[in-house]
């Protein structure tokens, strides 16, 4: 939708939202320092300096952890989709709580340094050559530039201004950075850490985010093999009505049929605000709603109402007996298309 | 080698403040309807413009030209199914590596006593 950008399009529920994430944040970080560390069992006593840069480098872990699980958990199962609701403060929350764990080594162990302390840091190690000892510091850089660019261009704006398959594009690093993230946890604090408990809670993580991944990956709707141009996608009365079915047509491309009420029609899954699953959504006052941030399209012609201009392709149909016939061929998006007619009186 | 990266990022991010002041005080209104007018959120992306400046130079010029009106509708899905689960199978492969390497992990060598330097006479 079209409007005049804001800072922050705050409502209640993002009040809410970000509250909570705040408060957790928050008490984290407390109950870290007052009873979490003193049971760590490290190996030798640590103090405030380094319990802070460990409270905090855990908390952005968990927390890009979480952040991580919530598309798979979304796409198995739909009760998890409110999770996805703003989720880019989450980001921008967990990019702060890194900076703040960089900030806190910075200041702590190359402080006393003769070299300026980002000198320090980048010269401090450069056994790239051996597992044992690696520079694991590198990890933590890459992924905390990373977590940076990904919060600096989290605004509304940068969607519509960098279009949303380079958005996308951009924010898909935020896979290798959890890579490096887990690597800098692995080859950092893992060879420190003496309590089994903290090594379990964040191998159980990142496990958890392998495993949910991998199962989404399994669950997605399987590509039409079909190479006709007339799919069959579906019994009629399967389509649940103000809900649809989703098609993957390739690797890169998906359509979404739309029952409202009597007709149907089809139009992209991929929302042209965020490339959100319009599949997912439902039929809102007459307009197919995105389930991500609430983007509206006509289902006939699949341009959204007056005055905003987005356009996403529509798709023909037909029937054929009882089932649901789709044209692969997308038509330019905004292109008017006849819902089609069902027999439901039949 | 240090020195000379810290500086070329330092010199990087002068660039990009320039850019943000120029895009963000004459380029943004006129290329992006939604910016017109609206002054507050500027700051918000100054950040992304000093961070990504090549990146805005270049879709800044696209946006010029007229050549915006591509795909928008089209993901990188491909890309992303395989990233997540490029990510998912290197996960567990990390993790492990990182328990194998411990100094009291299993792949331990047994500590050898170090004899004391012959000392010539």
């Amino acid at each position: 939708m079209s409007v005049k950008y804001v800072p922050v399009q705050w409502n209640r529920n993002k009040w809410i939202y970000d509250a909570v994430l705040l408060a957790c944040v928050v008490g984290y970080a407390w109950i870290f320092l007052k009873l979490g560390a003193p049971a760590a069992g490290a190996t030798r006593p640590v103090d405030d300096a380094v319990l802070r840069m460990r409270a905090f480098g855990s908390c952005a872990f968990l927390m890009l952890s979480l952040i991580l699980c919530i598309g798979p958990l979304a796409r198995l199962d739909a009760r998890f989709l409110p999770l996805l609701y703003n989720r880019r403060h989450f980001g921008v929350l967990t990019a702060l709580v890194a900076l703040t764990h960089a900030v806190a080594v910075l200041d702590w162990y190359y402080a006393f340094s003769p070299t300026p302390p980002l000198q320090a840091l980048l010269t401090a190690n450069t056994g790239f050559g051996r597992a044992l000892g690696f520079p694991f510091e590198f990890f933590g850089i890459f992924a905390l530039i990373v977590l940076g660019v990904l919060a600096a261009t989290s605004h509304d704006f940068w969607l519509g201004f960098l279009s949303p398959p380079v958005w996308k594009a951009l924010h898909l690093l935020i896979y290798p950075a959890y890579g490096a993230v887990v690597a800098h946890v692995a080859l950092g604090y893992f060879q420190d850490v003496d309590n089994p408990g903290f090594a379990l809670v964040f191998g159980g993580a990142a496990l958890v985010v392998a495993g949910l991944h991998l199962a989404a990956a399994r669950a997605g709707a399987p590509v039409a093999a079909d190479p006709a141009d007339w799919l069959p996608v579906a019994r009629w009365d399967a389509i649940p009505d103000g809900g649809a079915i989703i098609v993957r047509l390739s690797a890169d491309e998906a359509a979404a049929v739309f029952r409202n009420g009597a007709t149907l029609s089809a139009v992209s899954n991929a929302c042209a605000h965020q490339n959100g699953p319009l599949g997912e959504g439902r039929i809102l006052d007459g307009c197919i709603t995105c389930p991500w941030h609430g983007f509206q399209y006509r289902p006939e012609d699949g341009r959204a109402p007056a005055p905003f201009t987005e356009r996403i392709p529509t798709y023909r149909l037909r029937l054929d007996g009882a089932v649901v016939m789709l044209d692969r061929r997308a038509n330019p998006p905004g292109t008017a298309v006849t819902p089609l007619a069902l027999p439901v009186a039949a | 080698m240090a020195a000379v990266i810290i500086d070329a990022v330092r010199i990087y991010l002068i660039a990009g403040g320039v850019v943000a002041a120029v895009f963000l005080c004459w380029g943004v209104g006129r290329i992006e309807a939604n910016a017109r007018y609206a002054f507050a959120f500027r700051p918000l992306i100054a950040p992304g413009v000093v961070l990504l400046w090549p990146l805005v130079l270049w879709r800044w010029r696209v946006v010029l030209r007229g050549e915006n009106g591509g795909a928008r509708h089209r993901p990188p899905r491909r890309a992303q199914d395989r990233i997540a689960v490029a990510l998912a199978l290197a996960l567990p492969l990390v993790l492990t590596l990182g328990v194998l390497v411990r100094q009291n992990g299993p792949l331990e060598r047994a500590p050898v006593r170090l004899a004391a330097p012959e000392i010539a006479r």
